[in-house]
């Protein structure tokens, strides 16, 4: 009895030993020290230690991961993961800060998290121009012709930034509606076309009869 | 060395086996066997199926406890369930409610 309560004492984290095997959930607030086997679910607000004799078969999250031994799962850490020379691993790590050294084993992905953001705008850009064609032939075919001179210059340049597909399809004189296509679409989500096409049909009748003008503005 | 222990913070829901000393400050549910001894310090909550060779409790247990050798309730713990062993201790203070079986020949 004694002894087992100097080890309660003096021990603030909890260890699983070598010839322990845990199946199911464990969940705790305090450092966790695996030199056996443990399956399942990990999650902690501290830190991970598994030891080199120790096996971990479980979707882990935790604020610190340092692994020695065996993980065969996911790691979900808040703070870092650290592979240490004889650390083993299968599975993803999401951590904002990931370390494997030399000697380690690993396999799975990585994601420290702050993807760049141009990655991020870079893709909706592209979506953009999938999204708007679908629209436009059944808007307003007229107007492509009517601005066909200035877009191309601005096409070229944008689309080179904006989506690989439009640039090649742009820079490509053979595809010449490409690039029509795009300009057209940004300047008719700013200004509405419709509504000229009406007005001089309205001139020409507002010179026959004057009523009729006054009454549609 | 090394004894298994399950820290105060710890809840772990399943099954725990293993060939070793166990020692519980924190919470576990589900099902303990081992072939050693298991430790329910004062502060250790079990909700559990306990199968060991010796089992001291100091804390509070609800499930059965089946021990090969003997069983030992101490002054402030709390039991609920059925303990099946050999030898079988229940200090003064201790609190428990369920079947006693001493009679343990078939191990």
């Amino acid at each position: 009895m004694a002894a087992t309560r100097e080890f309660g004492a003096t021990t603030d984290s909890t260890v699983i030993g070598p010839s322990i095997l845990i199946s199911g959930k464990l969940t705790g607030d305090e450092d966790l020290t695996v030199r056996g086997r443990v399956e399942g679910e990990v999650s902690l607000t501290k830190t991970l230690i598994v030891e080199p004799s120790g096996i971990v078969k479980a979707n882990v999250a935790v604020r610190n991961a340092i692994v020695s031994g065996v993980v065969v799962g996911n790691i979900t850490a808040t703070e870092s993961v650290e592979l240490t020379k004889e650390g083993r691993m299968v599975g993803d790590i999401r951590s904002p800060r990931v370390i494997i050294v030399d000697g380690a084993s690993f396999r799975g992905r990585v994601d420290m998290g702050n993807a760049e953001p141009r990655a991020a705008t870079d893709r909706p850009t592209t979506q953009r121009p999938l999204v708007r064609p679908t629209v436009r032939p059944a808007v307003a075919p007229p107007r492509p012709i009517a601005k066909p001179m200035a877009p191309p210059p601005r096409t070229s340049s944008s689309s080179s930034s904006s989506s690989s597909s439009s640039s090649a399809s742009s820079g490509k004189p053979n595809l010449p509606p490409a690039p029509t296509r795009h300009e057209p679409r940004e300047t008719r989500e700013n200004k509405p076309p419709p509504p000229p096409p009406p007005q001089p049909m309205a001139m020409a009748e507002a010179g026959k009869k004057k009523v009729l003008i006054k009454k549609k503005k | 060395m090394a004894n298994t222990i399950i820290g105060s913070s710890i809840v772990i829901d399943g099954e725990i086996s293993g060939d070793e000393d166990l020692v519980i400050q924190g919470t576990v549910k589900g099902k303990i066997s081992l072939k050693e001894s298991l430790f329910v310090e004062a502060s250790g909550v079990v909700e559990a199926d306990i199968e060991v060779q010796n089992v001291d409790i100091a804390g509070r247990v609800t499930g059965n406890i089946a021990a090969t050798e003997k069983v030992e309730l101490k002054a402030d713990c709390r039991v609920v369930g059925d303990v099946r062993a050999p030898r079988i201790l229940i200090a003064d203070g201790a609190s428990f409610k369920g079947n006693v079986d001493m009679d343990v020949k078939e191990r």
